[in-house]
């Protein structure tokens, strides 16, 4: 439903972003995962034109057949909201705190027409509701700040879901919440994914958290695609170094760890350079500990079966077993 | 190991004007003792307003207490911020979420990097010790000249971990400090305050809402909700075998993002 090819972001001389393709199919959930500076929130803004004006796009991105790139912000505006929900990290930021949140909701049903004028108070109540707040209609004469931040992201979602849109764009959602809203908040988004057949293109610097939602998951760093496939096979059979090395950074499972109490934590060597600051060839060259000499071209697109893609030159060997947390890396990678 | 800080029966709330009745459940915090020993690590976890920071606000001598009593190094510390307030700061030191909002930004690096020294030692520190202590934390005195803007959110919760070792303290008190960074760089954190305690000898005080974190950093754990202490114990205990409803709550919603161990 959504395909990108050979998607060109560039900002003055910089490349930020490079992908050849990228698909997700309808009623799909898909992970864009990361660090801060990798390029995910730069190509998930693309898709609906709100990449910064300085930004030069390339390439194709359709969506439903429609072709997004260089659309006319006209056109572009009535795709968002409508066709394409959006919410973004910090929801307090994203509501107008001088308004009534029921009354944000009924703006963003009226906005695209959807329902007649009438029933769009019912409406707003259903969907208040669909969203799990707690008695909707005492909630929506509630202003943002009277809210607490899941019952904010809440409302957010509502907004974004008003339109019945087929594909929901959800740039970190969860970052400023708790682990316990964390884990509500991804089970709403699941479930909503599950009723509406409505795709998710989910942007994290979490693996943990992109795993625990997506079908599909994408390894972005220093704008490429790095790797790409069915979720289970990315966290549990990585082949980029640079999969293994996010799956090898999480803490792991509460329980598990008291076991390695106090012994440090896998860190990936340096850090995420600025932009233009990635060296050619494989971007992840300098901070991998598996580089070789061929590293300094340009990785080929290796694919596996079940559509799993990687661009390395020294993967993670395939007969490796299934990944465990900071096992095997522990030694020599701190 | 002796007792480093003891809290016996604290009652806290911002608002208090009227003496409250102690079976109230308004309290911010509510009867709250235990005692951490010289050099331990112990970790608070807890929802969003469940008075996590409260409680560490209380513990630096920031807030006052409604009622109760804390004890720091065998002295109540009203009398340690009445007698000896800066030599009080110097030996508790805290570290917040936003690195980006807890260096004022009009300040180079090294500015903001001599305060604490200035302030409660009543000294200016020389460039060889501004040195020594970036390169503690991993960071080279390069960076000294720089304004924050210029630094990664990783480097900038370095500077102030820094910045608070910069004056000797026997407690860190580290405020969610991971939670506005990426999970590569929450790595390099935890590393960095878990090599400093070692290091420095330091008792560490870790606050998170993520368990998972507080079980790979602390002995101790003490899960706080809606203001009250629910279960305290060693790490390994409350986390294999959780005592409340709560703290299972807690460790489910962690282990749903954690990846697992096969």
């Amino acid at each position: 439903m959504l395909e990108i090819n050979d998607l060109n972001i560039t900002i003055g001389p910089n490349e930020i972003v490079s992908i050849e393709r990228l698909s997700i199919p309808a009623g799909r959930r898909l992970g864009l995962v990361g660090e801060s500076g990798s390029g995910k929130t730069m190509t998930a803004m693309s898709i609906i034109g709100l990449q910064p004006r300085e930004a030069v796009v390339t390439g194709s991105i359709t969506f439903a057949g429609i072709e997004m790139v260089d659309r006319s912000e006209v056109d572009l505006s009535d795709i968002r909201g409508a066709e394409i929900g959006v919410i973004f990290q910090d929801p307090l930021r994203a509501l107008n705190p001088t308004m009534r949140v029921g009354k944000q909701v009924a703006e963003a049903l009226r906005l695209h027409n959807t329902v007649p004028r009438r029933d769009v108070k019912q409406r707003m109540l259903e969907l208040l509701e669909q969203v799990q707040l707690p008695n909707p209609a005492a909630l929506a004469r509630r202003y943002p700040h009277q809210l607490s931040g899941g019952q904010q992201q809440r409302v957010l979602i509502s907004m974004a879901i008003a339109c019945d849109p087929k594909l929901l764009i959800a740039d970190e959602p969860t970052t400023a919440l708790d682990v316990t809203v964390q884990k509500e908040i991804l089970e709403l988004l699941a479930r909503l994914s599950e009723e509406r057949g409505m795709a998710i293109l989910f942007v994290s610097h979490d693996l943990g958290v992109i795993q625990a939602i997506s079908d599909y998951i994408a390894v972005l760093y220093g704008g490429n695609l790095v790797e790409m496939g069915p979720a289970s096979d990315i966290v549990g059979r990585p082949r980029h170094r640079y999969t293994e090395a996010l799956i090898s950074v999480n803490p792991g499972h509460p329980e598990d760890i008291s076991a390695s109490l106090g012994e440090p934590l896998v860190t990936i060597r340096g850090s995420v350079p600025p932009s233009g600051g990635f060296l050619p060839g494989c971007r992840f060259r300098g901070r991998c500990p598996h580089e070789t000499e061929q590293c300094v071209q340009e990785p080929p697109i290796s694919e596996m079966p079940g559509g799993h893609t990687f661009k390395c030159w020294n993967p993670v060997d395939e007969a490796a077993p299934a990944m465990a947390h900071g096992v095997e890396l522990a030694d020599g990678r701190r | 190991m002796t007792a480093l800080i003891e809290i016996e029966g604290l009652f806290f709330d911002y608002h208090a004007r009227k003496p409250r009745a102690e079976a109230s459940t308004d309290w911010t915090l509510r009867d709250i003792s235990f005692t951490m020993a010289a050099g331990s690590t112990v970790g608070i976890v807890g929802e969003s307003g469940s008075g996590k920071s409260t409680l560490v606000r209380l513990l630096c001598g920031l807030l006052a207490p409604s009622r109760g009593q804390i004890d720091f190094d065998g002295k109540p510390v009203k009398d340690w911020l009445s007698e000896d307030r800066r030599e009080f700061h110097r030996r508790n030191q805290i570290v917040f979420q936003s690195p980006a909002s807890s260096l004022d930004p009009r300040l180079r690096v090294r500015t903001s990097l001599s305060e604490p020294t200035k302030a409660l030692q009543q000294r200016k520190p020389g460039a060889g010790e501004l040195g020594d202590w970036l390169r503690d934390v991993g960071l080279s005195e390069e960076i000294l000249p720089r304004f924050p803007h210029q630094l990664s959110g990783g480097q900038l919760q370095r500077i102030a971990v820094a910045r608070a070792l910069s004056v000797q303290p026997d407690v860190l008190y580290a405020d969610e400090p991971t939670s506005a960074l990426d999970v590569s760089v929450q790595a390099q954190v935890l590393n960095l305050l878990m090599g400093l305690k070692e290091r420095h000898g330091l008792t560490l005080v870790l606050v998170s809402h993520d368990l998972a974190v507080v079980a790979r950093v602390c002995e101790q754990v003490i899960v706080l909700k809606d203001g009250q202490v629910v279960e305290a114990g060693t790490t390994a205990e409350v986390m294999s075998d959780p005592a409340t409803e709560y703290t299972r709550t807690l460790v489910d919603a962690s282990r749903a993002t954690s990846l697992i161990r096969s």
